[in-house]
């Protein structure tokens, strides 16, 4: 890689990134409280590219909520890159969510009135960052997800994977040290979303970022090194 | 790239609804900068009138007259300078009954000293002074007459019954443009001349100058107290205070069309907030996604309020476009001339404008305020919940 | 055709849209029927002043009663022309009376007004049995008392029981009784004796005008030939409905013509923002659209449909908009009347016309701003609308 792209590589060193101890996560729906946690521990380790799978309604994207600090356990304690994100109030998770979490949805991730680069530099704009920084970060993120040529398109000029590349891109601008990736092949046909997926693997082994990937897709699951499975609120 | 520029282009992004909104708001900005110059110019006499001339007339009823030699009287108050008397005439063009302007008999030589906001030519003057039956006109009104110098005319009295007959003798304008230029003045010895005994040597008001305007309503009263001794009791008032208790009578109308004013806003404003807030209820996941990212609602916010604040500036622009050719060429020049007594002059003040944008503005700002916290209260996972 | 629960259903489920659409629209018909009902208002309050058996005199060429004077001697001449009716002791049934207005200081603002002034005779209130005392007491003939009518009773300084006005220097009259006319515009008047109303105002000698009652409405042609064709008297005769119909109409055209042209321009906002809506309606169901088509409706029906929506958004806004206006009818306006240059309370006074008139507007702005939205929905073709999703 560039010594551009090397200001994108993390330190691995195998110490777990994230801790959840005793995790409950309830919902109120109409009288009786729903489940959909119960009693889970998970460690993450630092640099490792894991994927969770499990039936509709097994609280996958819940679980992702709670270590992109998008959401609070009912109990439980939730430490990511060292800090409880229980401690935090809003306005602080939102800052902490800015600078180490780097996002990948399924579908909508884009904004339609801004060209792939503006979308890639949204992140930035939480940042001190000089107008002309933003643009280097965000044309070097583009770089790496090989979409450098098509900077000034609209995301209606792009394919459903070359989308989720952006996303990609965007994702990684901030320096995120974990991706949270929520069905990130969900919506493209085999060839794109093979494409995105050896992205993810390169961003795992070369810039080695903590990626944590919530899929239906089997083929996605194996390029994780690690796959579990919840079930019921719970791991296997 | 900033969020205002995320603003402006999802407003580009529905094009459609943004022309049509941008169209209502200018719309009602010149609906509401039309009714603001009616009232403006409505009431302009009042500011317009000068401080620094008073009148005097019959204290019970302006329809009674005053004993001529009022006019003299009048020389013994301190304090004042040139006076003159007139005579309502009240009459019609035989050819169109229900036009209306205004003729007046005063005793020219005097009425132009006191009057001298009426400019005319030398050469009118001294054909207007030269012939009894003369009469200097308004140019606003002997164009749209066709009448000129020169011309014979023909009008109906009513107060003073029978077929009259004038000769135009000249024509005036005015150097102050809330002046009406739609008047026909003639001699008041033309007048008296043909009245009966019982009618005649009679004046209907009194325009006095008054050297301190300070001193305008202390003047006033002396005057009426100096006449209340004598056969016929008199109300001096200054014509700035008889302007204003003139509109005073129409305090309702003036009222209505404040209100009408209003009307127009909330319904720009209604259609502001109805085109915002669909705005934002489509884009709930963007939203969602930046508050993932981490952006607080306060951004989110500020977007949506941008984006209020940008259709109400441009459909404000867009109107006030419209509104002056509209006024300055079309409306403005027809009120001018055909109702020229109630409107002398028909044209935007710039106050108006600037009420009618800023206004436009700060509702656009106002209908985006609901949506706004309903958009930035959202948060992440509810919105993005919505749309997986 | 598709049925009308589907319109109302769509309608419902974007409440806050409709609602503000609506809104607008109810708005301009607001407007609207509060002009229309002020211009009726005004015509009433004049037209039940005047009686179609009733005729009255002036000079000719009088625009108002207030313009004409008429000398004393004319009037016997005028009360025993043919066609006066007579009453049991063979009187002429008939009345003379001054007119003319003062300025007065109205509470309320800080400025004057003029309000009129009627001197009449002592047999006024058998000339007009709708007119009745409803506080104090009737004033006594010969005297310098008066009376006033009900809308100006207090609303001027010196104008209520008990208390005085000066007409002549040291001459007050005082107020005795308040009056009520059948919410005509007499109740905007003040009525005092005939010859105390003449001095006060320096016409002795002369009237503005006679008024008689005819035998009946067709004996009208035959008392006017009778009183015109002298033309030395140079007097003329007009039904009294009729003079008053005049009286109103300048007031009333102008509040009419003002009315329509501020709703022209109202409802170009409010059909926009109609449209607006509308077209947001038909992006957002080009699916549902595509279904229907699919099923067998056709374009027509389509069209039919997404009119008859606007319509019914339309309605809802144009009875909120006439009810608003309905309520107005608690609200007292007075203003100049421009022929008599007086005041005159006027109401908003409703009629059918003007509430069904106003709730038609709406409808039709509502198919006007509906138009185009309409016809893209029936464009839309069932392939199109899969592929929309």
């Amino acid at each position: 890689m560039s010594t551009q792209e090397a200001t994108f590589a993390a330190s691995a060193n195998g110490k777990p990134i994230v801790v959840l101890k005793g995790i409950h996560k309830s919902y109120q729906r109409g009288k009786e409280p729903v489940n959909v946690l119960n009693g889970l521990n998970l460690e993450v380790p630092e640099g490792s590219f894991e994927a969770l799978m499990g039936p509709s309604g097994s609280g996958k994207s819940t679980l992702l909520n709670l270590i992109a600090g998008l959401d609070k356990p009912t109990t439980g304690t939730v430490s990511v890159a060292g800090v409880d994100l229980g401690a935090m109030s809003d306005a602080e998770l939102a800052k902490w969510r800015s600078r180490t979490i780097g996002f990948i949805f399924q579908a909508y991730n884009l904004i339609p009135v801004l060209s792939a680069i503006e979308n890639v530099e949204l992140p930035l704009l939480l940042t001190h960052l000089s107008r002309a920084d933003r643009r280097k970060r965000a044309e070097t993120a583009l770089k790496i997800v090989g979409l450098a040529d098509r900077m000034h398109h609209n995301p209606r000029q792009l394919s459903g994977g070359q989308e989720q590349r952006v996303a990609i891109a965007r994702s990684i601008v901030n320096d995120p040290q974990i991706i949270v990736a929520d069905e990130p092949t969900g919506d493209l046909d085999r060839e794109s979303a093979d494409e995105i997926l050896q992205l993810l693997d390169r961003l795992s082994k070369e810039f080695k970022k903590t990626i944590f990937m919530v899929t239906h897709d089997p083929a996605a699951a194996q390029h994780a090194s690690l796959v579990r499975r919840l079930d019921k609120g719970a791991l296997q | 790239m900033n969020l205002g520029v995320l603003a402006s282009r999802s407003l580009v992004r529905n094009r459609a609804r943004t022309v049509l909104t941008a169209l209502g708001v200018a719309v009602a900005v010149l609906t509401f900068v039309l009714l603001r110059t009616v009232l403006v110019s409505w009431t302009a006499s009042v500011d317009a009138a000068v401080q620094d001339r008073i009148a005097t007339r019959h204290k019970v009823t302006f329809v009674m007259t005053l004993p001529k030699h009022y006019a003299q009287d009048i020389g013994k108050i301190p304090g004042l300078g040139p006076s003159t008397y007139s005579n309502w005439f009240g009459a019609k063009d035989p050819n169109d009954e229900n036009e209306f302007f205004a003729t007046i008999a005063v005793d020219p030589v005097s009425f132009l000293e006191v009057y001298d906001e009426i400019l005319v030519t030398p050469e009118d003057r001294k054909r207007w002074l030269e012939n009894r039956r003369g009469a200097l006109v308004g140019d606003m009104l002997a164009k749209k007459k066709g009448w000129k110098v020169g011309d014979v005319i023909t009008l109906t009295g009513t107060i003073y019954p029978g077929d009259w007959q004038f000769e135009i003798a000249g024509l005036y304008t005015a150097t102050r443009k809330s002046v009406d230029r739609s008047t026909l003045w003639f001699h008041w010895d033309y007048l008296n001349d043909a009245l009966s005994d019982s009618r005649k040597d009679q004046i209907g008001w009194i325009s006095t100058r008054v050297r301190d305007p300070s001193r305008a309503a202390d003047i006033s009263k002396a005057i009426d107290t100096t006449f209340d001794e004598m056969e016929v009791p008199t109300l001096t008032m200054s014509e700035r205070a008889m302007n204003s208790s003139f509109l005073a009578s129409f305090s309702a109308i003036l009222t209505a069309l404040d209100v009408v004013s209003m009307v127009i806003l909330g319904i720009m404003t209604l259609i502001l907030g109805n085109t915002i807030a669909m705005g934002t209820r489509e884009r709930t996941g963007e939203f969602g996604i930046m508050r993932a990212i981490g952006f607080r609602p306060r951004h989110i916010a500020i977007i949506v309020l941008a984006e209020g604040l940008i259709i109400a500036a441009l459909g404000g622009g867009l109107g006030l476009v419209i509104a002056y050719p509209f006024v300055e060429q079309g409306l403005g020049r027809w009120l001018e001339e055909n109702m020229g007594g109630f409107f002398p002059f028909f044209d935007i003040a710039p106050e108006t404008s600037a009420m009618a944008l800023g206004l436009a503005c700060v509702l656009g700002l106002f209908a985006a305020i609901l949506p706004a916290r309903r958009a930035a209260r959202l948060n992440a996972i509810d919105a993005i919940r919505r749309i997986a | 055709m598709i049925p009308i629960s589907y319109n109302v259903r769509s309608l419902a489920v974007r409440k806050a849209t409709t609602v503000a659409t609506a809104l607008g629209i109810g708005l301009v018909v607001f407007v609207l029927a509060s002009a229309l009902m002020l211009a009726h208002g005004v015509q009433k309050t004049m037209g039940k002043s005047g009686q179609p058996e009733n005729a009255i005199v002036m000079r000719k060429g009088s625009d108002s009663e207030m313009q004409s004077t008429i000398e004393d001697p004319l009037v016997g001449i005028i009360l025993s022309a043919s066609g006066v009716a007579q009453d049991a002791s063979g009187k002429p049934v008939g009345t003379a009376e001054v007119v003319s207005v003062a300025t007065m200081d109205k509470f309320g603002t800080d400025g004057v007004s003029n309000v009129q002034f009627r001197g009449v005779r002592d047999d006024v209130m058998s000339f007009r049995p709708e007119v009745s005392i409803i506080e104090g007491r009737m004033l006594s003939p010969g005297t310098d008392e008066v009376i006033v009518g009900k809308q100006v009773r207090g609303r001027f300084r010196g104008l209520d029981i008990g208390q005085s006005v000066d007409l002549r220097k040291n001459r007050p009259v005082r107020v005795v009784g308040v009056f009520a006319a059948n919410g005509s515009s007499f109740e905007s008047e003040v009525w005092g004796d005939l010859d105390t109303i003449r001095a006060g105002f320096g016409r002795m000698g002369n009237v503005s005008s006679v008024r008689v009652r005819l035998e009946s409405p067709s004996k009208l042609d035959g008392f006017e030939a009778a009183v015109e064709q002298d033309k030395q008297l140079g007097l003329e005769v007009l039904r009294e409905d009729v003079y008053y119909e005049k009286q109103s109409e300048g007031t009333s055209v102008f509040i009419t013509a003002m009315g329509m042209v501020i709703a022209v321009f109202f409802s170009i906002g409010a059909m926009i923002g109609a449209m607006i809506t509308m077209y947001a309606a038909v992006a957002g169901r080009t699916r549902e659209i595509g279904t229907l088509r699919a099923l067998g409706f056709s374009r027509f029906a389509i069209l039919a449909s997404f009119l008859l929506e606007a319509s019914l958004l339309a309605v809802v806004g144009g009875v909120v908009g006439s009810l608003a206006a309905l309520a107005m009818g608690a609200v007292k306006f007075s203003m100049m009347n421009f022929t008599s240059f007086s005041e005159i309370t006027f109401s908003f006074t409703p009629t059918p016309e003007i509430v069904i008139g106003s709730v038609v507007f709406a409808i039709l702005m509502g198919l006007l701003g509906g138009l185009f939205p309409a016809v893209r929905a029936a464009r839309v073709s069932p392939v199109q609308a899969m592929r929309a999703g």
